[in-house]
């Protein structure tokens, strides 16, 4: 193994990220190769927490940019403070000064609102991590923008010129493929698809996440999760619920899984009415026993 | 190595991965980046360079281990297996062992006329199939396509455009606007959600196979044509030509007289896949997006290599929205989709449709819009 990538591994961990070897290559590659890292995965397997940990990790400020259908530039990239502008002319006005000379002043640095994207682009002390969360929400008109971005890093407004990068962000984008992306976007970033964890590696997570847990429950738990993950349902727990439940655990003092609150505190794991009634008693006792289960 | 990497990228791209000279190029760079000798972070890194998600995974495994693990490689064709077709939703239609069944849910089953309200034509006519209309039914049906068209609605998107009118005040617009009149509003802006307009593509067998049903498919083709601006028609039988602005919808049978004329081999036998590679290569670029709907019109009766027919639907099916297959003897209850064409084709249908009657088409228009 690449020791680099091995040092990736070890500093996401120190951050409190049990990474995977895929995901420290990924990491490494898209760090030295200066491309953007696309990943995907089902909800809760922890795609918006590798960005989190990467801003530890490189001691840098995260910015986020959460997509959803409609997002467009102004909420996106930048935005003029017209209120302000406005402001400004009329006090011109009172002073009667010539509102001509007030069009480079209105359109100045100090009247522009930062937006995400512009915010990671202009960063003075050195590169941001920006993460473009659910991209898959955004509309395809959008996608065609980022590309753009993605590739030059730089932004041009009208009024003001080409603002450069001063330092290329690391770029995370996220999808939960609710649809396809563009070829294009794919091929512009590289690509980590994110598994549900392994038991071992979820035990590993949910030793780090939740401190004191007591490792027999921390066990059980992880053993319930990787045999409930088995099951068909339509919305699969994460790790992020795993993680929930035995806080929840914890909290209500319990070391070992029983029957009774696995059934109270099942809501922290599935979040479909339909899951939840598709696994009943005879589900949850069978779920418990393999829990219980040595080995 | 890269003689290597280019030959594995090649072979995946035969198995149905979309990978391209840039996913090469990227996977080139990775290998420069790790430690050669490790397998596992080889397998690892290429994986992730190559952009392959995890339904390709199961092929990349297969030709990992075939053209990385040191082992001769002799095989210059894998198995094509193209996985691309699997992830796809299961067609709507099944074999019960004796002909093909639509899976139409149950509501739109009972009630065939329930669901184009608004006008009351003869049921009967609206049944009959089109080879056994006369000039004078075939009319009148003509009037009810063009009626019934209107009533593909657009989706609108989230996505605010301006208007004029309407809609919510643009405050960024209208301070925008406040600013050339040194800061005094005079009008308020509005933006309203915009319309996302569906794009159809029609492509049309005109083989003499498919005479009987020509008149009343093109006509049904133009009325959508009337709402959707975005109609682009195709007609093919050995070749293919485009004829969306050939043609007038207002007088379809004179339309059809200038087409005979235009179109070589008008009534002709079909070479329906090299028509559809022709078209891939030609148009599919230009006409077709991930919003197209592809609507096929044919018997599937191919006089071609099958192969080349499947690679071609293939193709259509990564670019376009959604591709429904019209076939007018699907209307027949004898009739089985056996030839060796249309069982290539089948895997990449979204929706397969009979074609034979007014219903068939009026039922159809749930699934263009």
């Amino acid at each position: 193994m690449n020791e680099e990538i091995g040092a990736v591994q070890e500093a996401m961990e120190r951050c409190g990220y049990i990474a995977d070897p895929a995901i420290a290559t990924a990491v490494f590659l898209a760090r030295e190769m200066r491309r953007p890292l696309l990943v995907e995965g089902e909800a809760g397997v922890g795609k918006t927490e590798i960005a989190k940990v990467l801003a530890q990790m490189l001691d840098t400020e995260l910015v986020r940019l959460q997509c959803y259908e409609g997002l467009d530039t102004h909420t996106a990239l930048y935005e003029w403070n017209y209120q302000r502008q406005i402001l400004r002319l009329k006090i011109a006005e009172r002073e009667g000064r010539d509102p001509g000379q007030l069009e480079e002043l209105i359109f100045g640095r100090e009247y522009l609102l930062e937006r995400p994207l512009l915010r990671a682009i202009t960063r003075r002390a050195g590169p941001a991590v920006l993460l473009i969360d659910e991209v898959d929400r955004a509309d395809e008109g959008f996608e065609a923008f980022l590309l753009e971005l993605l590739s030059d890093f730089q932004i041009t407004i009208p009024e003001l010129g080409t603002i450069r990068a001063e330092h290329a962000p690391f770029v995370l984008l996220t999808s939960n493929r609710s649809r396809e992306l563009s070829d294009a976007l794919r091929r512009r970033c590289l690509y980590l698809f994110v598994e549900h964890p392994g038991l071992e590696k979820e035990l590993r997570i949910l030793r780090a996440k939740v401190p004191g847990v007591d490792e027999h429950l921390a066990r059980g738990v992880a053993r319930f999760v990787q045999r409930l993950r088995t099951r068909d349902l339509r919305k699969r727990p994460g790790v992020a619920e795993a993680i929930d439940w035995t806080t929840a655990l914890v909290r209500l003092r319990r070391s070992a899984l029983d029957a009774g609150t696995v059934g109270a505190t099942l809501g922290c794991l599935l979040k479909d009415a339909h899951d939840l009634q598709a696994t009943g008693p005879e589900a949850l006792a069978e779920l418990v026993a393999h829990a219980a289960a040595p080995g | 190595m890269l003689a290597q990497l280019a030959r594995f990228g090649a072979a995946l791209r035969a198995g149905g991965a979309r990978v391209g000279l840039s996913d090469e190029l990227d996977a080139a760079s990775a290998l420069r980046l790790i430690d050669l000798v490790d397998r596992a972070e080889v397998h690892r890194a290429l994986r992730i360079a190559l952009k392959l998600p995890p339904e390709a995974w199961e092929l990349y495994d297969r030709l990992f281990e075939e053209y990385w693990d040191g082992s001769p490689v002799s095989r210059r064709d894998p198995p094509p297996q193209a996985w691309s077709q699997e992830q796809r939703r299961a067609p709507q239609w099944h074999w019960d062992g004796s002909r093909v069944r639509l899976d139409v849910p149950e509501d739109e089953r009972d009630a065939p006329y329930g669901d184009t309200p608004g006008y009351s034509p003869e049921p009967l006519l609206r049944r009959k199939p089109f080879e056994q209309c006369s000039a004078a039914e075939i009319a009148e049906l003509e009037r009810l396509l063009a009626r019934l068209a209107p009533r593909l609605a657009a989706r609108r998107t989230r996505r605010l455009v301006p208007v004029r009118g309407r809609g919510h005040a643009d405050l960024r617009r209208s301070f925008r606007e406040a600013l050339k009149s040194e800061g005094d509003l005079v009008r308020l802006a509005r933006r309203a959600r915009a319309l996302d307009e569906p794009g159809l593509v029609v492509l049309y067998d005109t083989s003499g196979s498919m005479d009987g049903y020509t008149r009343m498919l093109l006509a049904f083709a133009f009325a959508l044509r009337r709402t959707m601006r975005k109609v682009e028609i195709f007609a093919f039988n050995t070749s293919l030509v485009r004829v969306t602005r050939m043609i007038s919808a207002i007088d379809v049978v004179s339309s059809l007289e200038k087409l005979a004329a235009e179109v070589p081999d008008w009534s002709g036998g079909t070479r329906l896949g090299g028509c559809l590679r022709d078209f891939n290569a030609r148009f599919k670029d230009s006409v077709i997006n991930r919003h197209t709907t592809v609507l096929i019109v044919s018997d599937g009766l191919d006089h071609g290599d099958a192969a080349v027919l499947g690679g071609a639907m293939r193709m259509l099916r990564e670019r376009a929205g959604r591709i429904v297959w019209l076939n007018p003897l699907l209307g027949d209850a004898r009739y089985r989709p056996e030839t060796e064409g249309m069982r290539a084709a089948l895997p990449y249908v979204d929706h397969f449709a009979p074609a034979h009657n007014f219903d068939s088409l009026a039922g159809l228009l749930r699934h263009l819009a």
